[in-house]
């Protein structure tokens, strides 16, 4: 059995605490707790404007979850499709599927926003949530393909070779034998992709569409009071990130489990 | 020697600008609000404001001049001191008095609705149940979110509002009538028509906004435009940038 533990570095993701970390003051406990307590502390202390700009958002909330979940649904397919062609020996395939990656890997997100809203917008009459979806996913469909293809190939050939001498076909080698495997590696960047996403998503406040940001936008554009809204603002997307972050470094402990010695 | 050269006569200049002690008034405008403010194909930042603020600057004795500065947040930077003052076809209101200070108005404007050329709405309360645009923190965006029943979306940029209302994202948009013209009548004229003009109880004014006990910069504002509005060119201005 091979003991080299793989791990694919991905940039801009959150940090995912380290599940081994056992001292009582580590750094999520900190901000986490922190943040909690700064939230509570506003809202307690300094109601009026802080409970209001509160009240202003959850619908906010809801939006920025559900976009990035139907996002993230979406990217996994693609990621997945992408990441097999990228490694396919059909040629057709595989030039689709680089193609793919290239071409949205070289766009800003910012950018392939505007355009699905707005370009594509005068030959298909796409809702803005749908055109928010679509622009998420298919960008994050092209990285999550190079995690997947990562993933796919840091598996050692002999468990292909292996699979294919007890005569499994190439497609039964990949579901049964590959991706089993290839995913407990891929799961920590997907998991970091996954947050990145979700923070990705105060991008699609530019189209219109009324997530956390546009709504405390839309406050302070009343109010004037700017300072505390993003404070606020900020504070609640820190809740979310280190909560998700914690989830995702319970997740990858428990598969790294034959990792650990 | 060159340089020498050049930095003796910058410095000349810098005396000799400072000895005419003219004040310099930099405002902040959200070119994106043609025909009041606006970025022309030379990319000026032109318009009816503009015209009007650079008239009042020659009657009062100061020199103007225009920073673009995104809508949403233009009143932040203007409390952060950013620049000393906010002429973007600020309508004068209550809450907004609350925070800052006004000029003497320059303009008159009421809200007016914008809706597909083939739509038979009359009012904003024929439209229950369905979206209407308008750009954020305006007081359009705040008479549709006064009005029952109809659903606010708010835009960075009424031309945004103007292109999904186009496309048919939104039912309609409501924006002061000036910009409505401009857009129905103008650059939307084969899709878009004003509706109506929505009476909400008072006109709105134009007003110029500065940071809140600034009165030296309001003071001077005051006797520009006032000295601008009983000449002719007021009349001028308004041939040249909304009845064509």
């Amino acid at each position: 059995m091979r003991d080299k533990h793989v791990v694919i570095d991905v940039g801009d993701g959150a940090a995912i605490p380290d599940p081994e970390d056992k001292g009582l003051f580590t750094a999520w406990r900190i901000s986490f707790f922190g943040t909690l307590g700064i939230i509570a502390y506003l809202l307690i202390f300094r109601p009026d404007p802080y409970l209001d700009i509160i009240k202003f958002l959850p619908d906010g909330i809801v939006v920025t979850f559900q976009v990035t979940f139907a996002s993230i649904g979406l990217a996994l397919v693609l990621g997945l499709i992408a990441g097999l062609g990228r490694i396919s020996k059909n040629t057709f395939f595989n030039l689709v599927a680089s193609t793919y990656i290239e071409v949205i890997r070289g766009i800003p997100l910012l950018v392939q926003l505007f355009y699905i809203y707005f370009a594509l917008g005068h030959l298909v009459r796409v809702p803005d949530m749908v055109a928010a979806i679509v622009a998420m996913g298919f960008c994050y469909g092209a990285y999550m393909g190079e995690v997947f293809r990562a993933g796919i190939l840091s598996i050692d050939d002999g468990q292909t070779e292996a699979s294919l001498s007890l005569g499994f076909n190439r497609s039964q080698t990949m579901r049964y034998v590959i991706l089993p495997q290839a995913w407990r590696i891929i799961l920590p960047p997907v998991g970091n992709e996954f947050i990145a996403l979700l923070k990705d998503t105060s991008l699609v406040s530019i189209i219109a569409v009324s997530d956390i940001l546009r709504r405390g936008r839309e406050f302070a554009s009343e109010s004037f009071l700017y300072f505390e809204t993003y404070t606020m603002i900020a504070l609640i997307y820190l809740v979310i990130t280190l909560i998700l972050s914690k989830i995702l470094s319970n997740v990858e402990h428990r598969l790294s489990h034959y990792e650990r010695r | 020697m060159f340089k020498r050269i050049v930095l003796t006569l910058a410095m000349l200049f810098c005396v000799g600008s400072s000895a005419m002690a003219e004040k310099t008034i930099i405002f902040a405008v959200d070119a994106t609000w043609p025909p009041m403010e606006f970025v022309n194909s030379d990319k000026q930042v032109v318009g009816y404001s503009i015209d009007y603020m650079t008239a009042a600057a020659k009657a009062a004795g100061f020199t103007a001049v225009f920073k673009n500065v995104a809508w949403d947040g233009i009143f932040a930077g203007l409390a952060a001191g950013k620049y000393d003052a906010v002429c973007s076809s600020v309508s004068i209101t209550e809450k907004r008095q609350k925070v800052m200070d006004f000029s003497t108005p320059y303009f008159k404007v009421r809200q007016a609705l914008i809706v597909a050329k083939d739509s038979h709405v009359k009012s904003l309360a024929d439209l229950k149940g369905q979206k209407v645009g308008g750009q954020i923190g305006t007081t359009g965006y705040f008479a549709i979110k006064a009005a029952e029943g109809v659903e606010p979306k708010s835009y960075d940029e009424v031309g945004l509002a103007m292109e999904d209302l186009n496309v048919g994202r939104i039912a309609a948009v409501v924006c002061d009538d000036p910009v409505a013209a401009n857009y129905a009548m103008d650059q939307y004229k084969d899709t878009l028509k004003i509706a109506t003009v929505i009476e909400t109880g008072e006109v709105e004014y134009y007003g110029v906004a500065v940071k809140k006990g600034n009165k030296e910069v309001l003071d001077l504002l005051n006797k520009g435009i006032e000295s601008v509005s009983k000449t002719g060119y007021v009349q001028e201005m308004q041939h040249k940038w909304i009845s064509q």
